[in-house]
């Protein structure tokens, strides 16, 4: 299952990483290298084997809906790039994604 | 009066020296920073020392009476924190650029603990980036050099902290292990290193890099001292959901012992060293009265495949918050889009990225059951090999890696390779149980490590059984030279 | 138009009412000033971990038992992955293929009044997003937006509906009664104007004979209406746009859709051709949430009377069933109408003054009947004043009104007023003599056999009584009268 250099962009826009031509490039080589390292584990037979979907507590502890102290505003927003009125600024959204590209 | 400096000793008797009132808390705190200030332009440990903090928490400590110097367990004990663990005094990077000058408004349950056992908090140390490597030699910001030979890699992720342990920059100091990232720079640094069963230590605070397999850990230079830490991080946290309370530790006969010898651990490209010093190791045990039994984990061979698919999945899951919107750098774009890309792009290093996209791949539409599922699955049989084994054996011992430390830059180019240097530690991860290196010895001037792993929630077990062979070991002589 | 059938799905997103977020001990009241409701964990700083609200669980639980479905003992929680500035941690914390519940069902009443059952596909745990305030008139020309994480992690369920919907008053039916089901369970503010119950309509179009599967047709995906008026508008908007499209040839891109409340419209807001890859995983910061079956069981039995008992009950009681609906959906109107039946016997007499000259007021207030100024002690007591004759219905009415003005009891406002009903004959019969003297052509219009002119008569006595005149006592009076003293000179 080799990634294309298109599934590899898409990836990456899932993931929101910009990569450049010449990240591609050896980034493809060491993905597909990594790929088909992992493969080896297609040849288990691994029917009736339940996943380990957790790995210790097989139950989650439940917690009283009692109030705790939350942040100042000025702790919450502090390390905030860009904040205004107490909030966290982004630039514009943009329908359907970015006019960048 | 000691007659070494004060930066030479282990933790316990720091703190029993402060106890009695032999020396103040200052004096161990000034010491040990005069030992920072002296080595660690050469080792690079850390990424940021808090000499006026930990000055002020050591004046403050001196005016406590004997009585409460006693009552906390690390009270006068320098102690330095992997800097994937937040802290609210200082800043906190995890090696990376993207978290710019985060200073986190929170300390993490394990910081917190420290606090109240009385360790002197020093400082934040080096790191791969989000613990992702096994040199260090992929920290955003800073390169750390292994104390015994400073051409040489610290290991990692946990380098930093590695190194400022064997450089005798600290007595003592947290590091995390997701796939051998506290025993293989201990290893390689010559120290003792412990990852405790998942869920004895809470992860609230510890920046996740894959949260079903992340714990943090202690390093020091002494088992017991390994031990003592363990003890002041340990225990159920009401803000981790998969922490373990502290009751139901499991306990092991006092010995002989079973000591399962897993043949999987054995194969080729075992460096030579490594091997001798191992079998000498297993001699010793032998030579006290255990029986060493060979056993099989057979499904060691995939255990490198299984990790690496479900560690990049877990990160690139737990890494998606560094979108510069609330904390952290920010890359100026003008559209959302835009900015989540150029700023992801620019904070991140090579290999994180390799690891989120490896990660998201693996759990996009048309590839979850083939990739990360299958893992879960593979993982569930690494976890009955263990599990099998445990019933036939008290213990398991093996090297904690395949070699000794390596040169800086000579694994740059091939991220199998570098992965599977992890073979022998990452599948203590994947079955849950706790896995302990300590020093073997050192061979040809570098340190070799020897792991001993357990089953799940004998990590008191562990240490103990590891202490009993530390006195027949040669003693280790800490490289002192490296001011050079 | 009719070679298309109709089908459409509901997701509704009911924010619990907690005292404190699904993961984290901060606040989860509505409002307050920006990010005063954060802490690490909502915020979703580095290191954080999520720990479970064990009342969220609770009245989700709640939920899912009323809406019929059957509650997993062990549930899972997974991370829903999509990067938007409202979602601290870039992944949501939801259920995904181990939900709370499954397989329940409500069911609505046409106006056939043929009942029919819309499956509940599932009932789920998740955290709330923060909320956006975009700098500029809308999303489309903010140069910004700010990010006020205050709702970020309040817990919510979703209600996944069957595509069982044929009709946008099916729709409007169906979420009627789930808003009804759920007011009775108290586990909501259920406000729709505040967020804390939103929905989301898909709709299709199946042409006649398709025979694949439902999932295969394009969807389109209407977000966020915020009125259950509205939802039912952007519907019947979109099977008019959609069925326009069909017939003139184009076709149905699968897209998720705004709705306008000013033009009624739907309007694009993202092609989903480029799909959603939501990345879901099991949340490895949290084992299974594992219930005791026990505990479901009881929990189940202890369920209120919900509203297809409490209608049965109404209209067995002899209370029209047009009524009885009235009562149903609107449960502060029900828990009244409980009140005051307890008090009063006659309980079509309490739903018609409650549902006719009460309702009335209440609306023009602006109030309801849970904080209307007349407590069903005090309508009880004016009902009794009409039982026992001592109020005329007219003049209850302008009782009633007194008794919200002034906030004084039914008896305080006959008292200040001078009100009471004249039932004593005596007092009267000298009016009634002095009317049939006054009117003479009248009374032989009534004796030709006009009816009408005794109600002419019957009005002058009661406008000389200042109304307070008991009307079939005069009714009576002046029939006696008029045979006694002048039908006999007739004859
Ligand atoms: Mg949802
Ligand atoms: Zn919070």
């Amino acid at each position: 299952m080799e990634l294309s250099d298109r599934e590899i962009l898409h990836v990456a826009r899932l993931a929101r990483l910009r990569l450049t031509a010449d990240e591609l490039q050896p980034l493809r080589q060491d993905l597909n290298r990594v790929l088909d390292y992992v493969s080896q584990l297609q040849r288990l037979d691994l029917d009736g084997v339940e996943p380990t979907l957790h790995a210790a507590n097989d139950q989650a502890p439940l917690r009283e809906d009692v109030e705790a102290a939350s942040l100042s505003v000025a702790e919450a927003t502090k390390n905030g790039p860009k904040v205004a009125q107490h909030m966290f600024l982004v630039p514009r959204i943009m329908e359907g994604g970015s006019d960048g590209e | 009066m000691a007659s070494k400096p004060l930066w030479t000793y282990e933790a316990h008797t720091l703190h029993d020296l402060f106890c009695e009132g032999a020396v103040s808390a200052e004096e161990i705190v000034t010491s040990h920073l005069a030992r920072i200030r002296a080595v660690d332009a050469s080792v690079g440990a850390f990424l940021y020392v808090d000499e006026a903090g930990a000055v002020a928490e050591a004046r403050r400590q001196d005016q406590w009476s004997a009585a409460e110097r006693r009552e906390r367990p690390l009270s006068g004990v320098p102690v330095a924190v992997k800097d994937n663990i937040v802290t609210q005094g200082m800043p906190t990077t995890a090696g990376s650029k993207i978290l710019g000058e985060f200073v986190s408004p929170y300390d993490a349950t394990v910081v917190v603990k420290l606090k109240q056992a009385g360790a002197v908090i020093i400082g934040k140390t080096n790191l791969d980036e989000f613990a992702m490597g096994s040199s260090t030699e992929h920290s955003a910001l800073a390169e750390t050099r292994n104390p015994w030979d400073l051409s040489r890699v610290p290991g990692g992720s946990s380098g930093g902290s590695a190194a400022a342990v064997a450089a005798q920059l600290v007595p003592l100091a947290l590091g995390s292990d997701t796939g051998g990232s506290i025993r293989q720079p201990s290893s390689y640094c010559g120290i003792v290193g412990m990852k405790p069963t998942y869920g004895r230590v809470s992860r609230y605070g510890l920046i996740a890099f894959a949260s079903s397999l992340d714990q943090i850990g202690p390093m020091a230079r002494s088992i017991r001292d390994a031990r003592l830490l363990y003890h002041v991080i340990q225990g159920a946290d009401r803000h981790d959901s998969t922490a373990l309370s502290s009751a139901g530790d499991r306990t092991v006969s006092g010995g002989p012992w079973r000591i399962g010898v897993p043949r999987e651990y054995f194969g080729e490209g075992m460096d030579a060293g490594v091997r001798r010093l191992t079998e000498a190791a297993l001699e010793r045990l032998r030579g006290m009265g255990h029986a060493l039994v060979e056993i099989s984990l057979p499904h060691t061979s995939y255990a490198i495949a299984t990790y690496y698919l479900i560690a990049p999945a877990e990160a690139s899951s737990n890494l998606s918050r560094f979108d510069g919107v609330r904390y952290g750098m920010r890359a100026e774009g003008r559209d959302l889009l835009t900015m989540y890309e150029k700023t992801r792009d620019e904070g991140f290093g090579a290999e994180v990225k390799r690891r989120i996209l490896l990660g998201t791949h693996a759990l996009s539409a048309g590839y979850y059951d083939a990739y990360y599922l299958t893992a879960q699955k593979v993982r569930t049989l690494i976890r009955q090999d263990f599990d099998k084994a445990f019933q036939e054996v008290d213990f398991i011992v093996t090297p904690t890696t395949p070699d000794v430390a390596f040169r800086r830059g000579e694994r740059d180019d091939d991220p199998i390779k570098m992965y599977l240097g992890d073979v022998y530690t990452v599948t203590a991860n994947l079955a849950g149980i706790p896995g302990l290196s300590m020093p073997a010895g050192v061979a040809d001037g570098l340190p070799v490590g020897l792991q001993w792993l357990a089953p799940g929630l004998a990590d008191t077990a562990l240490f103990d059984a590891a202490a009993t062979l530390e006195p027949q070991m040669e003693p280790m002589v800490w490289p002192m030279g490296v001011e050079a | 138009m009719s070679q298309y059938q109709v089908i459409i799905g509901l997701e509704v997103h009911v924010e619990l009412k907690t005292a404190t977020k699904l993961f984290c001990g901060c606040s989860a009241a509505f409002g307050g000033d920006p990010n005063t409701h954060t802490c690490p964990v909502c915020l979703g700083m580095p290191g954080v971990l999520p720990v479970i609200n064990q009342e969220a669980i609770r009245l989700a639980v709640r939920s899912a038992l009323a809406l019929n479905c059957t509650v997993r003992a062990v549930s899972k929680f997974d991370r829903k992955q999509y990067f938007y500035p409202d979602l601290p941690k870039a992944y949501q914390i939801s259920q995904y293929d181990q939900p709370l519940g499954e397989y329940g069902w409500v069911t609505i009443r046409g106006a056939d009044d043929a009942a029919k059952k819309i499956g509940v596909r599932r009932v789920h745990v998740e955290e709330d997003a923060g909320k956006l305030n975009h700098l500029g008139q809308r999303l489309g020309d903010a140069t910004g937006s700010l990010v006020d994480l205050n709702r970020a992690g309040v817990p919510l369920i979703e209600i996944v509906s069957e595509p069982d919907l044929r009709s946008a008053e099916e729709a409007r039916l169906y979420l009627t009664e789930l808003r009804a089901v759920l007011s009775y369970l108290d586990v909501s503010d259920l406000r729709m104007e505040e967020g804390s119950m939103r929905c989301d309509a898909n709709v299709s179009l199946r042409p006649e004979g398709f025979a694949g599967s439902l999932e295969d047709l394009p969807r389109v995906e209407i977000k966020n209406v915020n009125s259950i008026r509205n939802v039912q508008r952007g519907i019947e908007y979109e099977v008019i746009r959609q069925t326009e499209l069909l017939a003139a040839g184009e076709r149905i891109v699968k897209e998720t859709r705004g709705f306008d409340d000013a033009t009624g419209k739907t309007y694009s807001q993202r092609s989903k051709e480029e799909a959603n890859d939501y990345r879901y995983f099991p949340e490895p910061d949290l084992p299974p949430l594992v219930l005791d079956p026990q505990w479901i069981a009881d929990m189940k039995r202890g369920l209120p009377a919900l509203p297809d008992a409490i209608r049965a009950d109404l209209v067995g009681r002899g209370i029209p069933e047009k009524d009885a609906e009235v009562l149903v959906l609107d449960r502060e109107a029900y828990e009244y109408w409980r009140e005051a039946t307890a008090l009063f016997q006659d309980e079509r007499l309490v739903t018609n003054w409650m549902l006719s000259d009460l309702s009335r007021l209440i609306n023009a207030r602006g109030e309801s009947f849970a904080n209307s100024g007349v407590r069903p002690e005090g309508l009880v007591e004016l009902l009794g004043l009409i039982q026992a004759g001592t109020l005329s219905g007219r003049m209850a009415k302008e009782v009633l009104e007194a008794m919200f003005e002034s906030g004084q009891t039914a008896s305080q406002v006959v008292k200040d007023k001078g009100l009471s009903q004249i039932t004593d004959a005596g007092a009267i019969q000298s009016i009634v003599d002095q009317v049939l003297h006054d009117n003479p052509a009248v009374v032989q219009d009534f004796l030709s056999g006009k009816e009408k002119a005794l109600a002419f008569m019957v009005g002058q006595v009661m406008k000389q009584t200042r109304g307070q005149a008991k009307p079939d006592l005069v009714n009576q009076l002046l029939r006696d009268s008029i045979q006694k003293n002048y039908a006999a000179s007739q004859d």
